[in-house]
């Protein structure tokens, strides 16, 4: 693949990953199952911590993660996001590094990593859609 | 041809020679290399959905008080402006890069001030600018309240 199309995949993964991730935000906030859209909700008397009822507990993340809808929005997410950030850190360790061996190295191991994280990632979408929690 | 970086990644900042868009190309990195190693700990804190409730509820707690004290809004909401700063300056980039809101190829002619570096370049600026404070607002006052403004 030539430099000007993997940059030009780089402009537009970042484009899709500014509308993917709006909705990822979205999902944790106004958007989410809980039936209160907070995050956190403390005892103002104690401070104490308390998930429950909040976006981010247990039950609610679950209702998002067994979604077919919105499962599929976060591994699309997660697959723009791998090819952006690895992408990214490979023109910037390429330029602190340039040179032939170099640069081959810097990109394969980047993309094994890459990878790792994808397959990692896509696991907890796989797992939960498919009755894993 | 192999050409050496002398200088290396202490070139991103040189305020004195480059200006307003330098600075804005160092924080781009910056805040890129910041989120790239946020999303590699972010999917490693998510698959621990699969471990079960008392596992994933323990993390969230400890995620909002690292370090014994309650800093997590305050952790999330500097991710929020890291991110929310990459977005805004990748889309002014997105176009600027690909030729568009730019003056016509003109003859150079002294002193030599890039055109490109100004007019609807600076404006895009402003415009990204002010939809990135009033973004950061909104998000930053509902990790804090759980209100939408």
């Amino acid at each position: 693949m030539r430099e000007s199309q993997i940059m030009f995949m780089q402009y537009l993964t970042g484009l899709l990953i500014v509308v993917f991730g709006s909705f990822h935000f979205l999902l944790i906030s106004v958007l989410s199952p809980a039936p209160d859209k907070i995050l956190y909700i403390y005892n103002s008397s104690t401070t104490v911590h308390a998930l429950v009822g909040g976006t981010l507990f247990y039950a609610n993340v679950k209702a998002v993660y067994t979604s077919l809808a919105w499962g599929s929005v976060l591994e699309l997410l997660l697959t723009f996001l791998v090819f952006h950030v690895f992408n990214g850190f490979r023109t910037i360790l390429s330029e602190q590094f340039p040179g032939g061996r170099a640069e081959k190295f810097i990109t394969y191991s980047l993309l094994i990593i890459a990878l790792i994280v994808f397959i990692w990632g896509s696991r907890t979408v796989v797992v939960a859609l498919n009755g894993g929690l | 041809m192999t050409i050496e970086n002398k200088k290396g990644w202490i070139s991103w900042f040189n305020p004195f020679k480059y200006g307003t868009d330098r600075w804005m190309y160092a924080l781009h990195r910056l805040t890129g290399i910041a989120l790239g190693l946020y999303l590699i700990a972010h999917v490693w804190e998510t698959s621990n959905i699969l471990n079960g409730p008392v596992t994933w509820n323990k993390i969230m707690v400890d995620l909002d008080y690292p370090f014994g004290a309650h800093y997590g809004p305050y952790i999330l909401s500097l991710i929020l402006l890291v991110a929310v700063y990459h977005a805004m300056n990748g889309i002014r980039l997105t176009i600027v890069e690909n030729g568009l809101m730019l003056p016509k190829p003109y003859r150079p002619e002294f002193p030599y001030k890039a055109k490109s570096l100004r007019g609807l370049n600076n404006l895009l600026k402003i415009v990204l600018g002010i939809f990135m404070i009033v973004i950061s607002i909104v998000g930053v006052y509902y990790i804090f309240t759980g209100a939408v403004l």
